[in-house]
């Protein structure tokens, strides 16, 4: 007779995926079981530690465990990509940033530098720490985006969640209501464009996955690559440079780069990169909107703004669904079904 | 696995199977006992590591038994788990071995010089013990 333990155990693996369930289910309940008395087992439940393990377990299984069906491990290389490229996006946009700011204002001499500093020093000392870490805390992006091609996935780990940090920033400034917080709306899809790459980067790149690899080219020459396109977008425009116009046009010039690679034959060795970047695209194209939406109605904007960031909205949505439609064939050829 | 560094749990694991093929209840009891109750692997860790050393062709399904409508499944290692297993145990030794050389060099290092007069244990001048 199953006991109400058996059955809470039970309900617990239910968070493993079928496959594996079908596989390991049975003999799981046994070695829960194996030394619990029956006479006991109704007033017994499942501790949290156990039901935790199960939850990472349940995680790794469906992120391309060894054994996992096809569309598992597709998943698992698409949320790994994902990671790779978001954390590029991420660690190229905070070096771009920091040069172009660090050029202006050594370039504008006294005054240039003066107004760079006060950022730091004219709020009061916990303002200033929280400027200092915002502009410092991101550069971790570009550690977590080496080390995870080098393999230190510890390193590329830590690094990515504490370079995700000050985007909660103005996230707590919007909750509590604290004067000149952002618009909350672009708070929430700024801080998702950092913190689904970084819960992304810790879900999906554990130990037992396979290395970090990009699609083409060697990290450092991407990098610079990714670099060099943002820097260049925002002084050719840079009416139109808002906290989004540099990720986007990165994003642009990279899902175009792939679009045209896969149709040269690509190197087939990438499966999910096209279902990656859509989920980047759409990620980017959320945070596009929300930093345009509050602008469309104030008449005072300049013309560029609009233009750049409308310009920018449609061909960031074009390659979404250009990259979707090639991710969906990925998806079809692993499960023939979905056709 | 070979490749990459082996974890605790991979290696209690292993050395759980070493002298004879176990099922899951087992083997937690065993990586506990050996550690001295350091290592307690949940049920999800130790089938996260089983998967990971079956696909590293480490143990193998040795064999099946069903109690009391329950399945009971029995691993063991391979060849090639002995051989990592062995390697890893070698590697932590030569590892302890140097850390034990370099804290007893580090002690003679920094002891005092002892002043204390010492007993000759040579003869002296006059052939005789001073």
């Amino acid at each position: 007779m199953t006991t109400l333990l058996e059955s809470r155990y039970r309900t617990v693996l239910r968070l493993l995926p079928a496959y594996y369930r079908r596989e390991r289910e049975e003999e799981m309940v046994e070695t829960y079981l194996w030394d619990v008395d029956p006479d006991t087992q109704d007033q017994s439940r499942p501790t949290l530690g156990e039901v935790a393990s199960i939850a990472a377990l349940a995680v790794r299984s469906r992120l391309g465990a060894p054994g996992a069906p096809r569309r598992y491990v597709l998943l698992g290389s698409t949320v790994r990509l994902f990671a790779l490229f978001a954390v590029l996006v991420q660690a190229a946009a905070a070096v771009a940033n920091l040069v172009l700011e660090l050029g202006w204002a050594i370039g504008r001499g006294g005054p240039g530098q003066h107004l760079f500093l006060s950022q730091f020093t004219d709020q009061g000392l916990l303002d200033g720490v929280v400027t200092a870490a915002q502009w410092t805390l991101p550069l971790l992006w570009t550690v977590a985006y080496f080390a995870l091609l080098h393999n230190r996935r510890r390193l590329a780990r830590a690094s990515a969640l504490l370079a995700a940090l000050p985007t909660l920033w103005p996230l707590l400034g919007t909750l509590t209501g604290a004067m000149g917080a952002g618009d909350p709306t672009f708070a929430t899809a700024f801080g998702l464009l950092a913190w689904l790459p970084a819960l992304a980067l810790c879900a999906a790149h554990h130990r037992d996955a396979p290395p970090a690899r990009l699609p083409a080219g060697t990290p450092g020459l991407v990098f610079m690559t990714a670099c060099v396109v943002m820097g260049v977008s925002i002084v050719v425009l840079p009416a139109a440079a808002d906290l989004a116009w540099a990720p986007a046009s990165c994003f642009v010039v990279g899902a175009l780069g792939w679009l045209l690679w896969e149709a040269r034959g690509g190197d087939g060795a990438t499966p999910g990169g096209a279902l990656a970047l859509a989920a980047l695209g759409l990620l980017i194209l959320t945070v596009r909107v929300a930093a345009l939406y509050p602008w469309l109605h104030v008449p005072e904007v300049p013309a560029a703004y609009l233009g750049g960031g409308l310009a920018q909205t449609g061909a960031l949505a074009l390659l979404t669904v250009a990259v979707a439609v090639v991710g969906r064939r990925d998806l079809v050829a692993a499960e023939p079904g979905l056709s | 696995m070979a490749s990459r560094n082996m974890t605790r749990a991979a290696f209690f694991v292993l050395t759980a199977l070493a002298d004879q093929p176990r099922h899951g209840y087992g083997i937690l009891r065993e990586v506990e006992e050996l550690s001295d109750g350091e290592v307690q692997l949940r049920v999800g860790t130790l089938y996260g590591v089983l998967d990971r050393l079956a696909a590293d062709g480490l143990i193998v399904l040795d064999r099946e038994e069903v109690q009391q409508g329950r399945l009971r499944r029995y691993y063991r290692l391979t060849e090639d788990g002995v051989a990592a297993l062995d390697a890893e145990a070698e590697r932590m030794a030569a590892g302890a071995g140097a850390a034990k050389r370099r804290i007893a060099e580090g002690r003679r290092a920094t002891a005092p010089a002892d002043t204390t007069p010492q007993p000759p244990t040579a003869p002296g001048l006059a052939g005789g013990f001073a």
